[in-house]
């Protein structure tokens, strides 16, 4: 097959990237194409399989509208009544996207024609019991059509509510393994049923008998999805019917049902018993205990699904199912599951979270946060204790899980635990100290926060722990950035914050201490880190920081290397110092330092910078130089001004102090709407000359040696703010507008400039000039930096504009007063060259639309005045031709049969005929076409 | 109680990950977006999804000592579900992503949050999770088979095999099962065709031919033994029941019978398969968590059940069991570039003295490679790992009748080229790691008579039953230096 391979080469690259793939096409035509290659008798099974694909997983982008699902699900509806039998799993593949398509499009939301055909269909699909008529072949087609009608349920509920009787009555013949799917079937139709029940307000006996009894068609009414189908423990209120119903019947399917869910595999089974669950509890005449024999079988299971259905039970019957026996047996298995050396530990760390939101029968808070249940002491929690043998997630689990255990035990065992969980971090350090992974320090680090925003009130442990990270930190400075990271969040995340400050003051202090040896070029970049960190603490003194860096300049001969990088880390430390609190009284030694930098330090723009923060220092008071240098990132409006922007480099003062960002649209490019006669070819000052040449033809291809001839596309636009701007933006100046384009058609488009913008004033107009390589539809992405009136730069996106086929045409670029007659030999040329394949990408196409004989003189002037090249109302028949960049030729002969308006397309690239044929659909009445590839 | 997509990824080291298989529910999307409103988070496309996730999973730049996205602390990675993060930090993030990796391969799923948009509601509050648990585990026994590990030939085609796999189990992001484990599916099967019994959903077929019935009863032997009086040594034994039962007709009854000699430990911690048709609340009683009362039920432990087509874990139990099956001390002594070493093993009299294997691996970490050894041991034969950096005694099928082997000598580091490192085992902290199987016993007692295996079916079929005892996790540290705790129970 070698279409098969580009096939396959296509699929997995729209699959990869639908934008990237649609960028070179258009979903209409890749949608067609798709749907054209399913009728090829010849494509085999595996490919078709392969076309289906795209549809399964992505419908809503190949049909963007209803009426386009409702086209493709007639036309896959068509593909599979006419596929041979044996073609099952294609088969199968197929109605699952039928009802992908009709469910995503809203066909089935807005009951069309096509949903009602195609769940009658199912329904009679799944009316063959135990492969009677069709055959022991065809029951993946049974299993598919039975889960297709769950789906379609699912999200239309109620749509099988008065059906209920037939699919009981299916469910009890079906024996088969598919026994499964019919139950499912019936389960949900049957909760949907209670639940819409439920709601009604005075449900009588007779009305509750009705959707047991329920034989009748589908129910489109109850259409909304959304919250009304949130399953019941995310309830506010649970919908209940009246008491007093006679529930005799619906008992006794109750429990044939739970007495068979043995039969279903554990997946299913425990969505069973989520869905018995919720009808239980919406019909007070049924009783919890129905549920009472399959506990036992539950409480010992080893399957996930099943065991997390069973937490689901206990959540919503609490004691009225469950004793408090049962309860703490229950979380006592929950401990066991949880370090059960045969699970895997997804399972074991599921386990973990379901004990810390265990539904317990008298919970005594209700916020949904974990909290551990009372029934959980330290004993019973001991096996779960973290060790360094553990992997990082359980490690870090199960530290979650014990601190909360400690937190809450009583004194004396608690102290024991805690001092467990101590000495277990210790050791996750020692670990860290002996050069451990990467991996290990990151958990590590996430340990200790864990431990720390538990127990950072201890103080004699939390104590200990600094001493341990700074005698660490003095062998291993590569852990600065850990060490920078704690302390951050920690102070971010506690109410306390001066764990951090001890930290950075300890960390402060191993610096000072370290051997000058020690600071090499390497580690000194770490300590700068951590003391550039160090100078952001109020409370902390920074005499000795700038002792030390003193001291490093003048005893190394960092100087000398003048390396920026260095120097810069070195300003970044200053910069932070000069909005220390406590600068007066370390103003000299500032000012020597930043002195001997602007003076030594062999880089200019170190030296400046360093001459600046000397200037600043010694010129203003320290609340001017606070407010200079206060980061503003989120304040808005703060006093900053632009000129700090010459303040050195450091994460946060970099974005602060160069351009803002917003993530809001500020300004926004608006389409010119132009006659297109007016939009002529500028060309025309050899008219004269050419007048009178005889073959019109080669004159008209000799312009296309003049380099760039005809090759660009002008595309007007107004820029004007978006609706509900921020009154900040109403006057911006010195716009630049940058663009990037989606795809590689076109050649890169230069930055536009504009002066400003005023809200109240008449928007400018904006020339944007697009070079195709391809003239396909495109997108550009549009940003734009410009100042605000405060002086402050912005950056922002504007919203995509999308560049559509038809403006991309360009009347043909002959001189402007051509006459007709050559126009028309121009036009005759390029016709015939065309039709006898010439170049070859030439094709040919044929296109009919029906419409009144006045429509079509509207519809000519309307669309094709700009690019008419002869026109004969009298014979019915009108020549028109598009030129597209970079020399691309679209030729229409429009003609009035007797029922239809034919359009004869010709190109010399055929690659543009899907965008032609979706474009005049677009302008014709969409209803009445039909195509024929010539 | 369904899943919006699913992934595929693999990632070897050094390279960007890969979408090998990829899988989106388009109408459970439709559901996600009608649930969340304004919160809604579209999937990303998959060319962006390896980026995400390896970013998530702390695989990307390797080469980078900290990298604020992928280590921050407060991040927490404790919990099966991830969350995919885009547009930077304060960008939307799409959550819970559940992941399970082995090996190159990660698996990877999204299931739909059936909750009113807000804050995130718990995890176990959605019933969609632990389907798409499942559902992961399912698809890594398909993906990787009972080795974990298999050719790269055939996991490209059992990845092949994925589309027509999701037609059965998960056709339209529902999980109606998971996938059958690779290689396990028996041959004998023929489909049956609705006959007066219902066919359960988890037997494709029932068995044709000759009717046999194997139960295999293995038990594994943890053990961390520090030779101190300071820290206590600790044992476990964890046992399971495999399956494997020919036998004809749609659901047979099979009976299979835990016994216990007297005065054996009760089992704890029971897990049965959900074939299992009834229990009796007194076997599930016995928990390890809890404390012991002397007068817990001892059996004998009845499992009525039916059983599926393929081989499966009928049940599993941990026990206490008095002793270890084999007491080790070991002893180093620094001097100079050299260990003195001295091994004590003694195998406990209630143990068969008759191993399949039985080895100790005596590995040196954080040293220059072995130079010379001078080692003499009382029985078994010493070798010297290509490597130079291990020691393998192997002890073979017995012990001497003494039942205790020793082993010691001095151990010399003169080599050049350092050896393996390893955080941990610095100093004198070192372990000795042992390597056993014996057949034909559990150190429970427990056992599993071919008598008390009851059918009830025409035919009677044959019964095969083994037991054995395999160690896992066995470690003897040296008691000179310091060891690692191990576990928490013997704090409190």
């Amino acid at each position: 097959m070698t279409i098969a391979d580009p096939w396959d080469q296509r699929i997995s690259a729209f699959l990869l990237s639908p934008s990237q793939f649609l960028a070179t096409t258009t979903s209409e035509s890749f949608l067609a194409e798709v749907l054209h290659e399913l009728r090829n008798d010849k494509a085999n099974d595996q490919l078709k399989v392969l076309l289906v694909s795209v549809l399964l997983e992505h419908p809503t982008i190949l049909c963007p509208s209803s009426s386009v699902g409702e086209e493709t699900a007639v036309e896959l509806l068509s593909v599979f009544s006419n596929m041979p039998q044996k073609s099952i799993v294609l088969k199968c593949n197929i109605m699952l996207a039928i009802t992908n398509v009709i469910i995503c499009t809203s066909c089935l939301a807005t009951h069309t024609k096509t949903a009602e055909d195609w769940l009658d269909l199912l329904f009679q699909t799944i009316q063959d019991t135990n492969d009677f008529r069709c055959g022991l072949s065809q029951q993946a087609l049974r299993a598919t059509a039975c889960d297709c009608l769950r789906e379609m349920e699912t999200c239309n509920p109620g749509l099988l509510s008065q059906k209920l009787e037939a699919l009981y009555l299916l469910k009890q013949q079906e024996t088969t393994v598919l026994h499964q799917s019919y139950c499912m079937l019936y389960a949900l139709g049957l909760k949907n049923a209670v639940r819409i029940l439920a709601k009604q307000k005075d449900v009588t006996d007779l009305e509750f008998k009705s959707i047991l009894g329920g034989n009748e068609g589908f129910v489109w009414k109850n259409s909304q999805l959304g919250l009304t189908s949130l399953p019941i423990n995310m309830m506010v209120q649970v919908p209940c019917l009246p008491p007093g119903l006679d529930c005799k019947e619906l008992k006794s399917i109750m429990s044939s049902l739970l007495d068979e869910s043995y039969l279903l595999t554990p997946i299913s089974q425990s969505a069973l018993l989520r869905e018995l669950v919720e009808v239980v509890a919406m019909v007070p005449g049924l009783s919890p205990t129905l549920f009472k024999s399959q506990l036992l079988r539950l409480f010992g299971t080893a399957d996930v699904s099943l065991m997390h259905a069973t937490l689901f039970m206990k959540d919503t019957f609490t004691d009225s199912l469950f004793t408090a026996e049962d309860e703490n047996f229950l979380l006592k298995r929950l401990v066991g599951t949880a370090q059960h050396p045969l699970l895997r530990i997804s399972e074991k760390l599921f386990y973990m979270e379901c004990i810390l939101h265990f539904p317990e029968n008298r919970p005594i808070s209700s916020s949904g946060e974990e909290s551990l249940p009372v029934l959980v002491t330290p004993r019973l929690a001991a096996s779960l204790h973290p060790t360094v043998f553990n992997d990082s997630a359980t490690m870090l689990c199960r530290l979650n899980l014990l601190c909360l255990v400690h937190l809450e035990a009583d004194e004396g065992e608690a102290d024991k635990g805690i001092d467990y969980l101590f000495d277990h971090i210790m050791a996750l350090l020692k670990i860290v100290d002996n050069d451990g992974s990467r991996e290990v320090v990151v958990t590590s680090f996430r340990g200790l926060y864990i431990f720390l925003t538990h127990f950072n009130g201890v103080e004699q442990l939390s104590e200990k722990l600094i001493d341990r990270l700074c005698d660490m930190y003095s062998r291993h400075s590569r852990l600065a950035p850990n060490l920078i990271g704690l302390a951050d969040r920690i102070q971010e995340n506690l109410d306390d914050p001066v764990w951090s400050v001890k930290l950075l003051r300890g960390l402060q202090k191993s610096i000072m201490e370290m051997p000058p040896l020690q600071l090499t070029i390497h580690n000194l970049s770490w300590h700068l880190k951590i003391l550039k960190r160090v100078a952001k603490e109020g409370q902390i003194t920074q005499k000795n920081t700038i002792y030390l860096l003193l001291n490093v300049l003048i005893n190394s001969n960092l100087c000398e290397r003048g390396n920026w990088q260095v120097g810069n880390a070195v300003l970044a430390v200053c910069r932070n110092l000069l909005e220390h609190p406590s600068i007066d009284q370390m103003f000299i030694e500032l000012a020597d330092l930043l002195q001997y930098i602007s003076v030594h330090y062999d880089d200019t723009d170190i030296k400046d910078h360093a001459r600046f923060y000397y200037t600043l220092l010694t010129n203003l008071s320290w609340e001017k130089l606070t407010g200079l240098l206060v980061k503003g990132l989120d304040g808005g409006r703060a006093k900053e001004r632009s000129h700090s922007a010459i303040i050195a480099e450091s994460e946060g003062i970099a974005s602060n102090l160069t351009v803002h960002k917003t993530n809001r649209h500020v300004l926004q490019l608006i389409k010119v709407h132009e006659k297109a006669s007016q939009n002529s070819s500028e060309n025309s000052e050899s008219s004269q000359t050419m007048a009178e040449a005889e073959n019109w033809l080669e004159v008209y291809q000799s312009q296309f040696q003049t380099p760039g001839f005809g090759s660009e596309v002008t595309l007007r636009y107004n820029l004007t703010h978006v609706k509900e701007s921020d009154p900040l933006f109403d006057k911006v100046f010195t716009i630049c507008l940058h663009f990037e384009l989606k795809d590689s058609n076109y050649a890169k488009v230069s930055d536009i400039h504009v002066p400003c913008v005023f809200k109240d004033r008449k928007p400018p107009e904006v020339k944007v000039k697009l070079k195709p390589f391809q003239p396909y539809p495109t997108t550009l992405c549009i940003s734009a930096i410009f100042t605000t009136q405060d002086g402050r730069s912005w950056h922002s996106r504007l919203p995509d504009v999308g560049v559509s086929f038809p403006e991309i045409f360009l009347p043909v670029p002959l001189p402007l007063n051509t006459s007709c007659e050559s126009k028309e030999q121009v036009f005759d040329h390029i016709w015939e060259a065309a039709a006898s394949g010439n170049p070859d990408k030439s094709a040919i196409s044929l296109f009919c639309f029906k419409t009144g004989d006045e429509s079509l003189a509207t519809l000519i002037e309307r669309h094709f005045q700009g690019y008419l090249i002869t026109d004969h109302p009298t014979e019915r028949l009108w020549k028109v031709l598009f030129f597209l960049p970079p020399m691309c030729h679209v030729l229409l002969k429009i003609t009035q049969a007797e029922d239809a308006v034919q359009v004869s397309v010709a190109t010399d690239n055929w690659e543009l005929l899907p965008f032609v044929n979706s474009y005049l659909q677009n302008i014709t009445d969409q209803r009445s076409t039909t195509v024929t590839d010539g | 109680m369904s899943i919006r997509a699913l992934w595929v990824v693999s990632h070897e080291k050094g390279e960007s990950g890969k979408v090998r298989f990829s899988r989106r529910f388009p109408t459970v999307e439709f559901r996600a977006k009608s649930l969340a409103g304004t919160q809604y988070v579209a999937i990303p496309e998959d060319r962006v999804i390896p980026q995400l996730l390896l970013t998530e999973l702390g695989l990307v730049d390797a080469d980078k000592p900290y990298v604020e996205v992928r280590d921050d602390c407060a991040r927490q990675h404790r919990s099966p579900a991830v969350e995919l993060r885009f547009n930077g930090p304060g960008g939307r993030t799409l959550w819970p992503v559940l992941t399970v990796t082995q090996g190159p391969l990660i698996l990877a799923c999204l299931p739909l949050v059936e909750a009113p948009p807000g804050p995130r509601p718990p995890l176990p509050s959605l019933a969609s999770v632990s389907q798409g648990l499942a559902l992961l585990s399912g698809l890594q026994d398909f993906l990787c088979g009972p080795g974990g590990k298999p050719e790269p030939d055939v996991q490209a085609s059992r990845l092949a095999a994925l589309p027509s796999v999701l037609l059965q189990v998960c056709p339209l992001g529902r999980p109606l099962d998971t996938p059958p484990p690779a290689g396990l599916v028996p041959a004998a099967v023929a489909p049956s065709p609705g006959g007066a019994q219902k066919q359960p959903a988890w037997k494709a077929g029932v068995h044709r031919g000759r009717a046999v019935v194997s139960v295999a009863l293995t038990e594994k032997v943890r053990s961390m033994q520090y030779g101190k009086s300071s820290q206590q040594d600790i044992w476990d034994v964890y046992g399971m029941v495999m399956c494997k039962c020919e036998v004809e007709g749609v659901l047979p009854n099979v009976t299979v019978t835990l016994t216990l000699p007297p005065n054996g430990s009760p089992l704890q911690d029971i897990l049965v398969h959900p074939c299992v048709t009834s229990l009796d609340a007194s076997i599930l009683t016995a928990c390890s968590v809890d404390e012991n009362d002397g007068s817990a039920f001892s059996g004998p432990y009845k499992f009525p059940f039916s059983p599926p087509l393929e081989l499966f874990r009928l049940c599993s139990y941990t026990s206490q069991v008095p002793v270890p099956p084999i007491l080790g001390s070991y002893q180093l002594k620094a001097e100079e570039n050299h260990l003195k070493v001295n091994v004590v093993l003694k195998l406990h009299e209630s143990v068969k003295n008759s191993f399949e294997y039985c080895e100790a691996h005596i590995p040196f970490f954080n040293q220059n490679l072995m130079g010379n050894v001078e080692v003499k041991v009382s029985s078994g034969q010493l070798e010297v790992s290509k490597e130079k950096n291990l020691l393998v005694w192997v002890l073979g099928q017995k012990f001497p009748k003494s039942r205790e082997a020793t082993l010691e000598g001095t151990v010399y580091f003169s080599g050049t080229v350092a050896g393996p490192t390893d955080p941990l085992c610095t100093g004198l902290t070192a372990y000795i790691k042992l390597y056993f199987r014996v057949p034909d016993l559990t150190l429970s007692g427990c056992s599993v008579d071919q008598h008390s295996v009851q059918v009830y079916s025409s035919a009677k079929p044959r019964i095969v039953t083994t037991r054995e005892l395999v160690s896992s996790e066995y470690y003897i540290w040296n008691s000179t230096g310091d060891a690692p705790v191990s576990s928490g129970l013997m704090v409190l």
